[in-house]
């Protein structure tokens, strides 16, 4: 695992590439929504209540997508001013290293002015970082707290299963299975990706 | 890192920087030169991202930072210019020379500020002050676009990966016994270099410049007559072995 105190790069570029996963999943929510929505079809009055539940589903995959991309797009956005930071980071620490070993030197001031530029170009991304960071971990909760509605529908379509008949029960508890294991993939990524930006926020906080 | 004084007269400089004792054992020794005019100063082969500070520091004990406002890189190789990404901090007004061939490739060592001025197949002139230089053609000796700095003035040429040879840290600035100096580069020429045809017009090229010091990237600097028996030699040489032997 890698050591976000010196890789925060790696950090941020894991997490981005975890949550491109659970775009890729939400689009399998919305396929699942409409195969709910051929059963019930066919189906017909055997299966009535399922209706509003497709349009549930459907909504749920919608507002997974969406949240998903802006989230991946978000973590992309930092993955690229962590590696930013990290070569400012990079530059002023060789900067340090020759204001310690060419202390001597005849012409020591005349980097001044561009360390300070680095320095305050390290400013700017460090105060952008910690902005992203914060930004990526609230859209995280509100993805979690959708995915909690995943849990009711996949209940639902289960009591629609059992009262739609033995032709539709098994393609109607298939769909519950769907929304259920969509709905755990995305939470364990997120669950993954809130951990890791815990660490990266502490690590923030505490330099 | 060590520096030596190469050339000086009233309108410019010539100063090595090398033998930096600090770096890590497995890094390949290099030579980087600067020329300094009145106003201004050209950092050839700066190199790599691990030699930066140390370069940074010797250098600016000879001129401020803002005056070296130009860099030359003679190929795309780490040693030459992957330190461009840190340089580009530092000098951020500065212009890069560098083969056209490269420019897309050089840029992944990041370069945001600094501004690349492609240098054409046959080269170019370059006047800094009232210093001119003259980018020639090296190509294939031993990146594929490749280009040495002559100063007409100084009568010395700077001949990156030509001339090179693989030695301890601790190594004399010049060439003192030429043959002994042979085993040092024979290998790295026949196996870096690829092509018989290419070096063979670059002795051509280059017996026609007026040269006192060729000074490579690694190894030793040749002075006087080591430069015509390093041209013979090279002449003489049998590269692109690894080709031959497969």
């Amino acid at each position: 695992m890698t050591d976000p105190n010196n890789n925060y790069f790696v950090s941020v570029a894991e997490i981005a590439a975890k949550l491109d996963q659970t775009t890729l999943i939400s689009q399998q929510l919305s396929l699942t929504a409409s195969n709910a929505r051929a059963v019930a079809l066919r189906a017909g009055e055997k299966a009535a209540g399922i209706r509003p539940l497709t349009d549930f589903i459907d909504r749920l995959a919608e507002i997974t997508i969406l949240s998903s991309k802006k989230i991946n797009a978000l973590a992309v956005i930092l993955s690229k001013t962590s590696v930013k930071k990290m070569r400012a980071d990079n530059a002023i620490e060789r900067f340090n290293a020759v204001y310690k070993s060419g202390k001597e030197a005849k012409y020591i001031d005349s980097i001044d002015k561009q360390h300070q530029s680095c320095k305050l170009e390290q400013e700017q991304l460090e105060a952008t970082y910690r902005r992203q960071i914060n930004q990526l971990s609230i859209e995280l909760k509100v993805l979690s707290s959708e995915l909690r509605n995943a849990i009711i529908l996949a209940t639902l379509s289960r009591v629609e299963a059992s009262q739609s008949g033995a032709q539709y029960q098994d393609a109607l508890i298939n769909v519950a299975d769907n929304v259920e294991g969509a709905a755990a993939k995305i939470k364990e990524h997120i669950k993954y990706s809130q951990h890791k930006v815990s660490i990266l926020e502490e690590c923030v906080t505490l330099e | 890192m060590k520096t030596q004084m190469l050339f000086e007269n009233g309108s410019h400089a010539w100063i090595m920087f090398g033998r930096d004792d600090e770096k890590t054992e497995k890094i390949i020794d290099t030579n980087q030169y600067m020329v300094v005019t009145s106003k201004n100063a050209l950092l050839m082969d700066p190199g790599g991202i691990e030699l930066f500070s140390a370069m940074l520091s010797a250098v600016i004990k000879q001129v401020p930072a803002d005056k070296i406002t130009h860099l030359f890189a003679s190929h795309q190789d780490p040693d030459i210019i992957s330190s461009l990404g840190l340089w580009d901090q530092a000098l951020p007004n500065a212009t890069l020379h560098s083969p056209w061939i490269w420019e897309g490739f050089i840029r992944h060592f990041g370069m945001e500020n600094i501004t690349y001025a492609p240098i054409p197949d046959e080269g170019r002139l370059l006047k800094i002050d009232n210093v001119n230089l003259e980018f020639i053609p090296a190509h294939y000796l031993h990146s594929s676009g490749n280009f040495n700095v002559y100063d007409g003035e100084a009568k010395i040429l700077m001949s990156g990966d030509i001339g090179a040879a693989l030695e301890a840290v601790d190594a004399p600035i010049y060439v003192e016994d030429f043959d002994e100096h042979i085993d040092k580069m024979k290998m790295f020429h026949q196996r870096w270099m690829p092509s018989n045809r290419a070096k063979n017009d670059w002795v051509k090229r280059v017996r026609k410049l007026d040269i006192d010091m060729m000074c490579p990237q690694h190894g030793r600097i040749f002075k006087g007559d080591n430069v015509k028996r390093f041209l013979d030699w090279f002449e003489a040489l049998d590269v692109g072995v690894a080709t031959n032997s497969g």
